[in-house]
This record gives structure tokens, sequence and C-alpha cells, in this order.
């Protein structure tokens, strides 16, 4: 039997809607939290939103949240005994699980051998071959140029070029011509070694017209390991995820029970425990292949969440402290349906730069089946230090339909101003013809999405009231200036009045 | 009588209001019911249209949002109208090309006057863990170049300075 350990207090090792999103499943359960903050996310909501908070240095995520020692000694300070790592920063990062462990901490997490296993992706693929999982054709982590030459030409074009410690869409890179792989390979290189500090790069075949599907995982340390059925990530632009749903209008009964199985399997290679994602690629013909196994929470879990019925933050914890699970059996019948849009700092009319500055209106969303996970508040300032993600907006339906309509209503009452947003493309997205027949792939953003395709041109009407609301506020602000100056303006100077004003009050 | 002029998608809306508040568009009477409702979030109602919007200013750019569209506008008095004609007319593109966002230079892949095209990366900013490639704005020849790659710049940091090709 496995040791039973009571949870008093989390630490939370993250930021933003991630950090949010824990506090809550613990303030659900009745555990008191311990937020960390760098110096850029004092005013954050997560600091705001915790029982306690700990400063842990600087801005740059290098000089605070990637801080082991740091994070443990604020576990140490504060008496929490567990820690969540969220998403990004160290949540895959085996060499801190094993940290928090050997300091009789609870790591609120998979098994760091299985971080490490998984995080490899060499290893990976070794590990889940034996249980039969298929693969996508591909290359051994390290070669040198000239190899991996080599092996894109025996693979054949297209190919995609990986950095070792890449994931999340970052240090990726898709070559389609042998004339250009050279170039595409040192710029792979030059990016991995920026981001990561490791240049190490593979390739792998790129499949062309595939979606990206991926299975939730469920396993606890009583030998259960479940799925939580599928999650459509397809709308995707440079392999960053924009919208996810579940379940996907191309999974049907029989691939779910086939995938399903997979996964499990994928999963039990490494002896996982706690949640976990299987990514896959799906061709158009139905074949399927494991693409690489996320060991965390994922940012896409909320959909996964309103169509099972199952708190996957709460059931981390529950898992953590030595419970079996709720749920032993597989959910192989999604109830309704559930859409998740990221809302990102990012401007898509200009090829999504990202942007940074203040919020000074936020006006989020609610009504039936609305969800909205959020980082942010009126008056936040996004900085340039960390993602671009800023919010998720989830909405639920019982059909696939009404999750479309609830969720174009609540992009439509979503407001945020001061900075860019992508909101514009989700309403986009969700009145375009393919996404809502279901016609999609990985590549549907990049190669077949056009901003204005959905957009009419503003009527006279609409542009002159737009003028006219533009004219008024500058007027109205004009004419408040002239009445805060004013009185100020007294006719004699002011240590003249001074004078008087302390004679008078002798 | 307080006169304006607003720029809007490259037109421009003369706009007169009097101590009433009665307005006037391009010379013509409208009626425009206007209301504050919170710091920055308006009522508009005009020909039984009521339509909340979201008002925001930066630098003398007014910025509507109104139905899910972003209207980005330059309201200018007579005075600010009276400057833009001396500096050289209205609306006339610049050739800076400034960091959108404090960040890290990857690359600047073009040099002093080399000829150039609207829409060609210039230079290559790297932030908020993604590398962005920076365009010109306009057509011409790159005039200076102020940042080398590796090093840090803030906001609005002019980058690259391109002049617009010599009329012969």
């Amino acid at each position: 039997m496995p040791e039973k350990t009571n949870i008093n207090k989390v630490l939370i090792a993250n930021r933003g809607e991630i950090a949010i999103r824990i506090i809550r499943a613990c303030r659900d359960l009745g555990i008191p939290t311990v937020a960390v903050y760098s110096d850029a996310d004092r005013t954050a909501l997560h600091v705001r939103y915790a029982d306690e908070a700990v400063y842990i240095g600087g801005s740059r995520p290098a000089e605070s949240y990637l801080r082991k020692d740091t994070l443990i000694e604020a576990a140490r300070k504060t008496g929490a005994d567990a820690i969540h790592p969220g998403y990004g920063f160290l949540a895959e990062n085996a060499d801190f699980a094993q940290q928090v462990i050997d300091e009789k901490l609870t790591w609120i997490g998979p098994p760091p051998n299985a971080i490490a296993t998984m995080g490899d992706k060499h290893q990976a693929r070794e590990a889940v071959k034996k249980y039969n999982v298929p693969l996508i054709p591909g290359t051994p982590a390290g070669l040198p140029d000239e190899e991996l030459v080599a092996a894109a030409d025996r693979i054949g074009f297209p190919v995609l070029i990986k950095a070792v410690a890449g994931g999340g869409g970052k240090g990726m890179r898709a070559v389609h011509r042998a004339e250009d792989f050279r170039e595409a390979l040192a710029t792979a290189r030059r990016e991995a070694e920026s981001a990561f500090g490791n240049g190490d790069v593979y390739i792998e075949k790129l499949l062309v017209g595939a979606r990206h599907i991926e299975f939730q995982i469920l396993a606890d340390m009583h030998g259960n390991t479940i799925h939580l059925g599928e999650r459509e990530c397809s709308i995707q632009r440079r392999h960053q995820k924009l919208v996810e749903e579940a379940p996907s209008t191309f999974v049907d009964d029989d691939l779910r029970e086939k995938m399903g199985k997979m996964a499990i399997a994928a999963a039990q290679s490494v002896n996982y425990v706690n949640a976990g994602t299987i990514e896959c690629m799906v061709d158009k013909d139905k074949n399927y292949y494991f693409l690489e196994m996320n060991t965390r929470l994922q940012v896409e879990h909320p959909v996964t969440e309103l169509v099972t019925g199952v708190d996957l933050a709460k059931e981390q914890i529950r898992i953590a402290r030595g419970r079996p699970m709720t749920h032993t059996e597989s959910f192989m019948n999604p109830r309704g349906w559930a859409i998740e849009a990221r809302i990102n700092a990012e401007d898509p009319y200009n090829n999504f730069m990202p942007s940074t500055g203040k919020i000074t209106t936020l006006i989020t969303p609610t009504g039936p089946g609305v969800r909205v996970d959020s980082g942010v508040y009126p008056g936040a300032e996004i900085s340039p230090y960390y993602d671009s993600m800023i919010a998720k907006l989830i909405t639920w339906g019982e059909t696939r339909a009404e999750a479309i309509l609830r969720m174009r209503r609540a992009l439509s009452e979503y407001t945020i101003m001061g900075l860019k947003h992508n909101i514009p493309f989700h309403i986009n997205l969700m009145n375009s013809f393919s996404f809502i027949t279901g016609q999609i792939d990985t590549n549907f953003v990049e190669q077949r999405f056009q901003m204005d395709t959905y957009e009419n041109n503003p009527t006279q009407q609409e542009l002159e009231t737009a003028a006219i609301a533009a004219t008024l506020y500058a007027h109205r602000k004009r004419q408040l200036a002239a009445q805060v100056v004013a009185p100020a303006k007294r006719d004699t100077s002011n240590w003249k009045w001074v004078g008087r004003w302390e004679r008078m009050q002798k | 009588m307080t006169k304006y002029v607003t720029i809007l998608n490259g037109e421009q809306y003369e706009v007169e209001i009097d101590k009433d508040g009665n307005i006037l568009l391009n010379g013509e009477r409208r009626e425009v019911d206007f209301l504050a409702l919170g710091p920055s979030l308006y009522s508009i109602i005009t020909d039984y249209k009521s339509l909340e919007v979201v008002i925001d200013d930066e630098a003398g750019n007014v910025s509507v949002l109104m139905g899910g569209r972003l209207y980005e506008t330059q309201v200018l008095d007579e005075r600010a109208l009276l400057m833009a004609m001396r500096k050289g007319g209205l609306g006339g593109g610049s050739g800076e090309v400034h960091a959108p966002m404090p960040g890290l230079i990857v690359a600047v892949p073009v040099e002093i006057g080399q000829e150039i095209q609207q829409g060609q990366t210039v230079v290559i900013l790297e932030s908020m863990k993604m590398q962005n490639e920076l365009k010109s704005p306009i057509d011409g020849v790159v005039q200076a170049i102020n940042v080398t790659a590796g090093q840090t710049v803030d906001k609005n940091a002019i980058l690259v300075v391109i002049s617009p090709p010599s009329e012969e």
C-alpha cells in the first residue's frame, strides 16, 4: 500500500492564470496556499489571491521562477509541505521534482524518473516503443549537421526540426524543400541555444493534413491508470495552440477506444502517476502516432474538466496525497462539448506580434456555459518577461454548435483595452466555415485562414459614430483639464498667498 | 464653437461642438447622446442605435472599441491641425521602425544605404520568448541603424530609420 501523506499548505511555484487555478483548487479543498513572485509580479493577481506570498527575485524567470533552492527555501519559511509546479517553468524539471522529494516535501506531479524519461524525446520513444505505441519516423537527438542532412533526405520532405530541450511550440521549424534545410537547421539551433541553452535538435517526418489530438491521463499510486477522453488542438500557429476543444469532431467511439488504450499504455511504460497528456498526430486516414507526453497539467485542461465533470487540479492533489483517485474507469462518453480560446496579448492584424502595456479596461464575459481562467485585472501591467497568454475563455454547450454560439457571445462581451490582443482572431475563427464544420488540421490557421475573409469593412455610419465618439471624448477631456488647471491660477504668487494664510491663522 | 478634425481610416471628419453641446459633423447637425458610464466606458445613442463603446487615449491618439472593432483615431484641435500641416501634411507614413516592446536584438539583416521595400524585415527582436520580425513601414533607403545584435532595447526605441526614395 502506498503511504498516505497529508498536505497542510501548498506552495505554487508559478504565476499567472495557472497559479490562480491551483490556488482555487486548494481553496476548494480548504488547504492554505503560498504564492511566489518576482519584481515584475508584486501586484499580480496570484499574489493577491494566495494566503501567503514570498518574494523570490528579479523579473527574468532565471532570477526567480526557475530558482530551485529559493523556491524550496520559500516553502520552508512559510511551512508549506507540498509544491505544485503548474505548467512551464520547473513543471517538467526532473531535478527539481527530485529535490522537492529529497527535502521531504510532497511533489504534486509525476515521479522524477517519469519526467526525465518523457522529457528526453529519444528515451521517450524507446520507452513507449516496447508497449507497441506507434511512432512518427525520425532521428535520435544530438546528431551533427551532416548526419541530419542525410537523415532528412532518407525520411523525405517535409520534415520538422525540433529542439531537444524545446516544447510548447518553442524551438520547432518545418522545412519543405531540401535546399532550405541547412539554413533552417542553423536558425533552429540558434533559437534553441538562446531559448534553452542547448542547441541540440532532431528531425521528424512532418505529416501533411494531420490533426493534433491528445489524451488526458490520470494515474494514482494504487495501480489505476485511466484516460479522460481526447482534446482536439489543431488550431495552432507556429505550433502554439490557440483553440482547443473536447471531444474532437474527428474521433469516433472506435478511434477513442483504440487511442485511449494506446495512451494508457504509453503512460504505463514509465510507471506514470498523477495527471499527464499523451500528444498524438492523427492523419486524415485516422492513423495515429505518439508525439510526446506532457508530464504536467496542461493549459487546455479545462475543456476536459467541463465534459467529464472531473476537477483535474483537485485530483492531482488527491493523488499526491496517496489516495486512490475518484474515478477508476476511463471516460468514453464525453458530456456535451467544450471549447477553449486562449486570450493572448498578440496583435492578429500584425503577424501576431506580442504586445505589452497596461490593461486599462477589462470586462469579462459571464452567463450560461462560460468559464474564464484569467491572471489579469484592470490596471495590470503585461510585462515582456513572461508568456503572452493572459487568460483563457472556455465555453460549454450540450452540442458543439451551442458551445460555438456561446463562445461567439462571450467573445463579443469580452472587452480588453490598453494592449493588442487576439480576441478579433477568435471572433473570426468562430465565424469561419471550416472551423464550424470541423474541417481543420494543424496548418489551417497558417495556410488557409485570413483575418479579412470574415470581416466586412465598417459602414460609413459606423465610421462617423466612431469619429464623433472619439471627438467628444477628447473634447470632454480638454474641458476637464481646463477646469483642473484653473483653480491653481491665483492672482498673486504662492508665497504671498501662504503669508496671508499664516497671518489669518494667528 | 470648438472645431476639431478627426482622422480615421485615412479620412478626415470635421466635428464642431457648440456651447450647448450640439454637434455638427462635416457641417451637418447630428443628434448624439454620449454618456460616461465609468472610466473609459461610454454609452452612445444616435439614430436609435445604442452602443457601448470603450475609449482610451495614448499620446494624442484616441482608440474607440465599438462592436468588437477597434477604431484608431487622431483628434486634432485647431492648433494641433495647424502644427500638423506645417510638419508636412496629415497622415504621411514615417520611416522609423520602433521597438513595439522591450527586448533583445537578434539580428539586423539590412545595411545603411540599402534599398528596401515596404514589408521587408529590418530587425529581428526577441521578446516574450518569441522572435519577432519588424518590417519596414515604407519603401526607401536605410538611413540609420541605431542598434546591433545582442543589444537590449526599451519600448519605443527607434531602431532603424528609412528615408523615402528621392524623387527624380
